[in-house]
């Protein structure tokens, strides 16, 4: 038998939890620290790469890392409830073990995108793996250029990393807009899709990136608004996801024509996405 | 050709099952399967090809990859390679050329496949050449033959009085080494070949990906899988935790993963139910593109090797060289 050091591309690394959070009605944050040599393996994983995190005796699941290695090695996760494995996730408490396997697949290319304005739209729990990508920016703002964020869900209390936006709001040459398709009492943002608030806010497509991460219909219509905002495919990144079981490229089960979301992703460019066989929609 | 007699074989198969686990064409109820056999006595001789595929012995309906124990807070894994060496006896020419194409994606593709690999380098391939095509095989359309000896490492072929013999590996050479062979002049009689079904160039594939086609065929699928199931190259998996009895009072669980099928209505379902594949045709295109234009781009091999399982399996008539010779015609 060998050891479980990661030769084994389908053992997962153990880890302890040290935060669970209530982000919003069924969606938690979960702060993993990892137990057995698995610090290694993650010291230097990207914005956008993802994820299997196993509730043992319940299976395992492919989720986006949603924080950044330079702010420490506690690997974070958004988990919204919706099936066994994240049902089970959600029983769970700080100092309960947990499986990590990855970090897996591609990124979005933070270099490439320096010194140029960024536009990210993140719809419901969408937002958690560009939460690295803001990160990134902010920890490094001087590299990148403004920074616009645009943050949509379908009801105020499920909008994800509010105490989080004071200082997104707060950082140089950053806004950050918000908006619900259904408002409570107490709202004072927008109201509406996330690509009304775009052609709203309107960014100019000069030196621009776009960065979306949401539903398949809402990545739809919102590469449809930033085309007539004048953004190239080539300008625009998307993140897909697929329901995968192993993440290295074998089980077949996220592929989009002859590409794996998990080996060729997930990260592509819209002038990728534009050129696959298959739709994700 | 180097000939045995049928004794000398089944003496050496007989020594042989008492050092390694041999499997071998064996009536199971009623049902012909590659199954370990006790003694020579046990194998099938006489079969077109057993139901399912040898596929299974490298990559099982239902592995276990890991054994969790739980106790509270802690948990311990124990990782469950599968050990022990196997020789297959029998083995058809293409299932030797699915396990081919597996290997492109499972060894030959990084990252390797542990468990697989692991079964792969404990086996060796012993194959007997088919005297004639079955009604449904065509292997001879898709780069193969019922005598192909190229991804075995031992080759048969019946012969009067005995079987011909073929080392064609050094692994196989090493399992030969203690059996009798005689040199006799002549060589085996060609096997008798069925008609050949056109195979349309893998770039004949993309420009017909929105035909109305596949809709068209997919009226009469059930999604039953049973196509995947019976497949020598389908390797699409699922992977869950079901529970153990426990032990010493602590929670215990496996990890398996079992196989799975992109006919499947679920199979490309993702989180919050959105479904991109959610009719019949996109599934059934899928399962086709897949053998002759996805994973060859993907890991360099085609993925049918021209059994015809999925043809004599399917219970509602999809033949796959019906699809073969369509887009033979459309594309010329």
């Amino acid at each position: 038998m060998t050891s479980l050091n990661g030769s084994n591309g389908m053992a997962p690394y153990l880890g302890k939890l040290v935060v669970v959070k209530d982000m919003a009605p069924e969606i938690k944050l979960f702060g993993v620290e990892l137990l057995n040599g698995g610090n290694a393996r993650f010291a230097d994983y990207k914005p956008g790469q993802f994820a299997f995190v196993s509730a043992f005796g319940a299976g395992e699941a492919p989720f986006g890392i949603a924080s950044s290695p330079q702010r420490g090695e506690v690997l974070e996760f958004a988990v919204q409830r919706l099936g066994s494995v994240t049902t089970e996730l959600h029983e769970m408490g700080e100092g309960d073990t947990v499986g990590v396997r990855g970090p897996l697949g591609n990124h979005f290319p933070m270099d490439a995108f320096k010194g140029k304005d960024l536009v990210v739209l993140g719809g419901g729990i969408g937002g958690a793996p560009l939460r690295p990508v803001l990160q990134t920016v902010l920890d490094n703002r001087a590299d990148y250029g403004h920074l616009t964020i645009l943050w949509a869900a379908r009801h105020p209390s499920l909008l994800i990393f509010r105490d989080e936006y004071e200082s997104w709001r707060s950082a140089p040459d950053t806004e950050l807009h918000l908006t619900v398709d259904e408002p409570d009492a107490g709202w004072e943002h927008d109201v509406g899709l996330s690509t009304t608030l775009l052609e709203k806010v309107a960014p100019s497509p000069k030196d621009a990136i776009a960065i979306t991460c949401g539903p398949p219909v809402m990545i739809y219509y919102a590469d449809k608004t930033f085309q007539a905002l004048g953004f190239t495919p080539e300008q625009s990144y998307v993140t897909l996801e697929a329901r995968m079981h192993c993440g290295i490229g074998k089980c077949g089960r996220c592929n989009l024509g002859d590409k794996l979301i998990c080996m060729d992703g997930p990260v592509f460019s819209m002038a990728e996405v534009g050129n696959l066989m298959e739709s994700f929609l | 050709m180097k000939v045995v007699s049928r004794d000398g074989l089944a003496a050496w198969l007989d020594s042989l099952a008492q050092q390694k686990t041999l499997v071998a064409p064996r009536d199971v109820d009623g049902v012909l399967l590659y199954r370990p056999v006790a003694s020579s006595a046990e194998i099938v001789w006489d079969y077109t090809r057993p139901v399912l595929s040898i596929k299974e012995a490298f990559f099982p309906a239902t592995e276990r990859l890991l054994v969790i124990e739980k106790n509270q807070q802690r948990v311990e894994l124990q990782e469950t390679l599968p050990e022990g060496e196997q020789v297959i006896v029998g083995v058809r020419p293409c299932d030797a050329r699915g396990v081919k194409a597996l290997d492109t994606l499972f060894i030959e593709t990084e990252p390797v496949d542990t468990y697989y690999a692991r079964r792969r380098a404990n086996t060796t391939l012993v194959g007997l050449a088919c005297k004639e095509m079955g009604e449904t095989c065509f292997c001879t359309s898709v780069g193969g033959a019922p005598d192909d000896p190229r991804d075995v490492d031992v080759m048969l072929a019946e012969v009067e009085g005995g079987y011909a013999v073929q080392a064609v590996t050094e692994k196989g050479e090493a399992l030969l080494a203690g059996l009798a062979l005689q040199d006799v002049p002549g060589e085996p009689p060609k096997p008798v070949l069925n008609e050949p079904v056109p195979l349309p160039e893998t770039e004949a594939w993309p420009p017909h990906f929105d035909d109305q086609f596949w809709e068209d065929m997919a009226e009469r699928c059930l999604s039953c899988r049973i196509c995947a199931y019976v497949c020598p190259t389908c390797r699409c998996f699922d992977v869950r935790d079901e529970a153990l009895p426990a032990h010493n009072g602590h929670n215990r669980y496996e990890r398996i993963r079992c196989w799975d099928s992109c006919t499947g209505e679920v199979y490309r379902r993702i989180a919050g139910g959105h479904n991109p594949r959610a009719d019949k045709g996109q599934r059934l295109r899928n399962r086709f593109f897949c053998k002759f234009y996805y994973y060859p781009q993907q890991v360099g091999s085609a993925a049918c090797t021209g059994c015809g399982r999925c043809i004599d399996s399917c219970p509602v008539n999809i033949d796959i060289t019906e699809v073969m010779h369509h887009l033979a015609e459309v594309s010329r």
